[in-house]
């Protein structure tokens, strides 16, 4: 017999009630980590940038294009390592935005040299290359739609209008576990020398990705491009391509704050809940405890022997809950991916995990100290008369 | 055997003009009045009265679960007034007993781990309060229910544990308030037997609560109170 089999035997006087306030509390510590994984998501393309990339776009708005002539211009500025741009396609594989997933059009000869971290064989790239349509497309991407090499997809232009077919020359997979494998990228030349494209939306691209040789002098390059374009007609605004992530990030705010309200207030229902127990449990064993305080228990013993019953609830339901999560994380994910593209698949972090069953077992203490206090300020001779 | 023992001239308890009052709201409530009393040490000294004559209280006061109002409680040479809470807790622990009439027993510990309780307290190793549990549960004759549980045993078999968890740890002073209230006769007399046992030949102070005159009877003394009087 020892405090610790003591608290154990009193959690267990009504198994079912422990029982169900464990899973409450299980639901609860799930719920948060998905939540918590959501908001994940949304830094996900923020934590995978590279200090050493700058994004530059249009300074009015990123749906604003900017010139294919500037990209000469932006590569003979020095500490400029490497240039490519990108455009935003936007194409799907039907009418609707069911089964969609990413796909831009990029410059084939440059892309890999700004995004090293989109690996493909040299086979794979040359065949890329050679081919004005050809198609790179993620390893999850293929996955997916049960694409390989040799395929040709055909999306339909939800900006650029029309049919655009595209060959698969290869599929590429992430040096990280971070990088993105979920889009399709296209040789920006099927796009521009396409007769189908209107001829206004002609020489145009949506941002550069650039690469310096010092991280410590971006600052100093990006104020040098945009300088380059300031009276221009189509001025720029040039950013860390993490700032630029968390620039998507923001548009989200309200949505963001949501969900760490609500994920707030899951925390606050787990406490509520073990709390309840907790009361209802001290309760009915007042006379108990008056008793084990007439023998000389001091009164930090029982406040300990109750906060240990609330940790051992805690710990349970972070166990359970934490066992649960990828099961929902994942259902998630898939029921997602048709909507808004496929998720990385390490998108629920350890961090988040081992977060959210410290705040599930802290919770779970502060719940006990009400009850534990109101334990031990009955006064003895009071607690003995109490008939349970 | 006790932690600190008691030389046999000092009376284990004494009161002097011990007064109680209770508040309800803006009403005080006297339920004690200017009680002296001495209880010699290994004497076994029963209190009668009807309900609400201030019987419980009283024992409260002897086994410090409550202060008094006025006046001074002394057990084993002790001045309870001069303990703090965490003090008076300690000290309980080391000196007294305690007999309920309900037995007051943990229903989810065995016999043997509610006797073991009040060792948790003490230095104890494991091994030894096995054994101090094993001797105590052998002497209230309930070697063969160690394992069982309060609800898997009858009302007589559960006060003789509460007997057991009382002295294990060889207290100077045993409190027992209305020990047989709850049980028949059968059981009483096994009970008091037990008392016979805890007065005659382990010498213990006993300080008994009772409203059953046959349970008077095996006290050396008996008091009454009437309306918080000592009579």
């Amino acid at each position: 017999m020892n405090y610790v089999r003591l608290a154990c035997r009193d959690l267990l006087r009504n198994p079912l009630r422990l029982t169900l306030t464990i899973l409450a509390g299980a639901v609860g510590v799930t719920a948060f980590i998905f939540l918590r994984t959501v908001i994940d998501i949304f830094y996900f393309g923020a934590e995978a940038a590279q200090v050493d990339r700058l994004i530059v776009r249009n300074k009015v708005s990123i749906t604003q294009p900017l010139p294919l002539s500037y990209y000469a211009r932006i590569a003979a500025l020095p500490g400029v390592t490497a240039v490519t741009h990108q455009e935003w396609f936007g194409g799907t594989l039907g009418e609707t935005q069911k089964d969609f997933f990413a796909n831009f059009a990029i410059d084939p000869s440059t892309f890999l040299d700004v995004f090293p971290e989109f690996l493909t064989t040299p086979a794979e790239l040359s065949a890329f290359r050679s081919d004005p349509c050809g198609a790179l497309i993620g390893e999850k991407l293929a996955r997916r739609f049960g694409w390989k090499t040799g395929d040709r997809v055909t999306l339909k232009g939800q900006i650029y209008p029309g049919d655009w077919t595209f060959n698969v020359r290869g599929i590429y997979t992430g040096a990280r576990p971070s990088t993105d494998t979920t889009a399709l990228v296209f040789g920006y030349r099927c796009l521009n020398e396409s007769p189908q494209l209107p001829k206004a939306m002609k020489d145009q691209v949506g941002i550069y990705a650039v690469r310096v040789d010092d991280p410590a002098r971006s600052a100093q390059v990006a104020a040098a491009i945009d300088a380059m374009f300031d009276n221009s007609p189509y001025p720029t605004k040039t950013e860390s391509e993490k700032a630029f992530q968390l620039g998507f990030v923001a548009m989200s705010s309200a949505i963001l704050t949501s969900v760490k309200v609500v994920s707030t207030v899951i925390l606050l229902i787990i406490l509520l809940v073990i709390g309840n127990t907790l009361a209802m449990g001290v309760r009915e064993r007042t006379r108990d405890i008056a008793t084990l305080r007439a023998m000389g228990f001091r009164p930090s013993t029982v406040v300990m022997l109750v906060l240990a019953e609330s940790s051992v609830i805690g710990f349970a339901a972070a166990a359970l809950g934490v066992l649960a999560a990828p099961s929902l994380v994942n259902g998630f994910a898939r029921l997602v991916a048709s909507q808004f593209g496929q998720l990385p698949d390490n998108v629920m972090r350890g961090r988040t995990l081992v977060v959210s069953a410290l705040a599930a077992v802290v919770v779970s203490l502060l719940a006990g100290i009400g009850p534990a206090l109101r334990a031990v300020r009955l006064p003895v001779a009071e607690g003995l008369r109490k008939v349970a | 055997m006790s932690l600190e023992a008691v030389p046999a001239a000092l009376p284990m308890v004494r009161l002097e003009g011990v007064s109680k009052t209770y508040r309800r709201g803006t009403v005080a409530v006297p339920v004690l009045e200017a009680v002296d009393l001495s209880i010699a040490t290994g004497a076994f000294e029963a209190f009668m009265g009807p309900s609400g004559s201030g019987k419980s209280t009283l024992l409260n006061l002897i086994s410090g679960l409550d202060r008094p109002s006025t006046g001074i409680v002394e057990v084993a040479g002790r001045n309870l007034a001069e303990l703090d809470d965490r003090e008076l807790s300690d000290w309980r622990a080391a000196h007294v007993g305690f007999i309920f009439q309900l037995y007051n027993l943990i229903p989810v510990l065995t016999a043997a781990e509610n006797v073991e309780l009040p060792l948790l307290l003490t230095p104890l190793s494991r091994a030894e309060r096995r054994r101090h549990v094993a001797a105590a549960l052998d002497l209230v004759g309930l070697s063969h229910r160690v394992s069982h549980r309060p609800p898997q045993m009858s009302g007589g078999e559960q006060q003789r544990v509460a007997i057991a968890r009382a002295i294990v740890t060889d207290p100077d002073l045993i409190i027992a308030d209305e020990p047989t209230g709850d049980l028949d006769r059968k059981a009483a007399e096994a009970v008091l037997d037990l008392f016979g046992v805890l007065h005659q030949e382990l010498h213990k102070t006993l300080v008994m609560v009772t409203h059953d005159p046959h349970a008077a009877e095996r006290a050396g003394r008996v008091h009454h109170l009437e309306k918080g009087v000592l009579q």
